[in-house]
């Protein structure tokens, strides 16, 4: 055995080329079946991942988009007469509506017969079966 | 076999058009109006709403991207990964609040009231979350880059910001369509909230514990 066969089998990686070179050396890696040109593919051939270029920040985009719905909302706005409080009655309205449709829902569940607050019950505990149900399966996207 | 599945696939229709309504925004009339002047004012006026709150999506999506761009990156990977599970859970979710709101309503009020305002604030701030998300992952199958050069080709619409920014404009835009807009957005709704809870808002963590007896 030759002196660069031996230093390359005592330090691989730092005599990395010698491989390239020497039959030797592959055709005993190859009696061996272990895989002799293995490197690793070039970053440019790998799909692009999510994280990359995630952390930029095109702030002239973001200022863009946010004057011009501003604006699109204020005109919109004058043109209609919308007071800007009545933004926040709507929201409201909506959250108030719900309220009444579940208090409204309880109060007829309240008045119901037994068999159907038993039904409810029943519904209750197999929604939230299913619900933990699906909460116990691990995501499956590839990490970000 | 096959009448079973039927089955299936009608209850899960059934369980979306309930939810669906359920989930879709109060005060929004999806009957097509009739085309008189106050019909038409009446029109105008909800589309300033929908524009005013349109800014405040785009400044609450701008805000929680900065905050936690990562878990919104990782919410909207699953998302698009598996959105069929997150319709799903979206959907069973939904229900859930509302049949876990009428039960606390049952209760007595010094008990069901405070049960009630936890619920309501797990529920918003699942929907919000679940929403940016949504915005994030349409931007990225829309305007995302697909190849490394592309990417750094571009100048501006490269980031998470970007992408949530552009995903917010287009639900946007497609929420002032009378009655189309309201569906789309139930049904971001509902994909919004099925993948914040899938991810645990993003940070991947199981919900439960797995139990296992201690090794002696």
């Amino acid at each position: 055995m030759k002196d660069a066969c031996q230093l390359y089998l005592e330090e691989p990686e730092a005599h990395a080329g010698h491989l390239a070179v020497c039959e030797h050396c592959r055709a005993l890696f190859d009696t061996l079946g272990l895989q002799v040109d293995v490197q690793p593919p070039p970053a440019g051939a790998l799909p692009l991942a999510p994280w990359e270029g995630a952390s930029h920040r095109p702030w002239p985009l973001v200022a863009g988009g946010a004057l011009l719905v501003l604006i699109v909302a204020v005109a919109v706005c004058v043109w209609a007469g919308v007071p800007p409080l009545r933004v926040v009655q709507s929201s409201f309205r909506a959250m108030t509506s719900a309220r009444t449709t579940i208090s409204s829902a309880a109060e007829a569940l309240r008045q119901a017969s037994t068999i159907w607050q038993i039904a409810f019950g029943l519904l209750f505990i197999a929604v939230n079966t299913a619900l933990v149900v699906l909460l116990r399966r691990a995501p499956r996207g590839i990490n970000g | 076999m096959g009448r079973g599945r039927g089955l299936l696939v009608l209850a899960i229709v059934a369980a979306m058009l309930v939810t669906a309504s359920i989930a879709m925004p109060a005060g929004i009339d999806v009957r097509p109006g009739d085309f008189t002047l106050a019909g038409g004012l009446a029109m105008l006026q909800r589309t300033a709403v929908i524009l005013s709150l349109l800014f405040v999506w785009l400044i609450a999506a701008v805000v929680v991207t900065l905050m936690s761009g990562r878990e919104v990156r990782y919410s909207s990977v699953e998302l698009r990964a598996s959105a069929l599970h997150c319709f799903a859970l979206g959907l069973v979710a939904i229900t859930s609040f509302v049949l876990t709101a009428i039960v606390f309503s049952y209760f007595p009020s010094v008990i069901g009231v405070p049960l009630l305002i936890a619920l309501a604030v797990f529920a918003i701030v699942t929907k919000i979350y679940g929403a940016i998300a949504v915005f994030h992952a349409l931007g990225t199958v829309v305007a995302g880059a697909r190849s490394r050069e592309a990417l750094e080709r571009r100048r501006w619409l490269r980031g998470d910001l970007a992408m949530v920014v552009i995903g917010v404009l287009l639900l946007g835009a497609i929420r002032l369509i009378p009655v189309v807009g309201a569906i789309v957005w139930a049904l971001m709704s509902v994909f919004g909230v099925g993948t914040a809870l899938a991810t645990k808002f993003g940070r991947r963590e199981p919900w439960f514990l797995a139990w296992r007896p201690a090794e002696s």
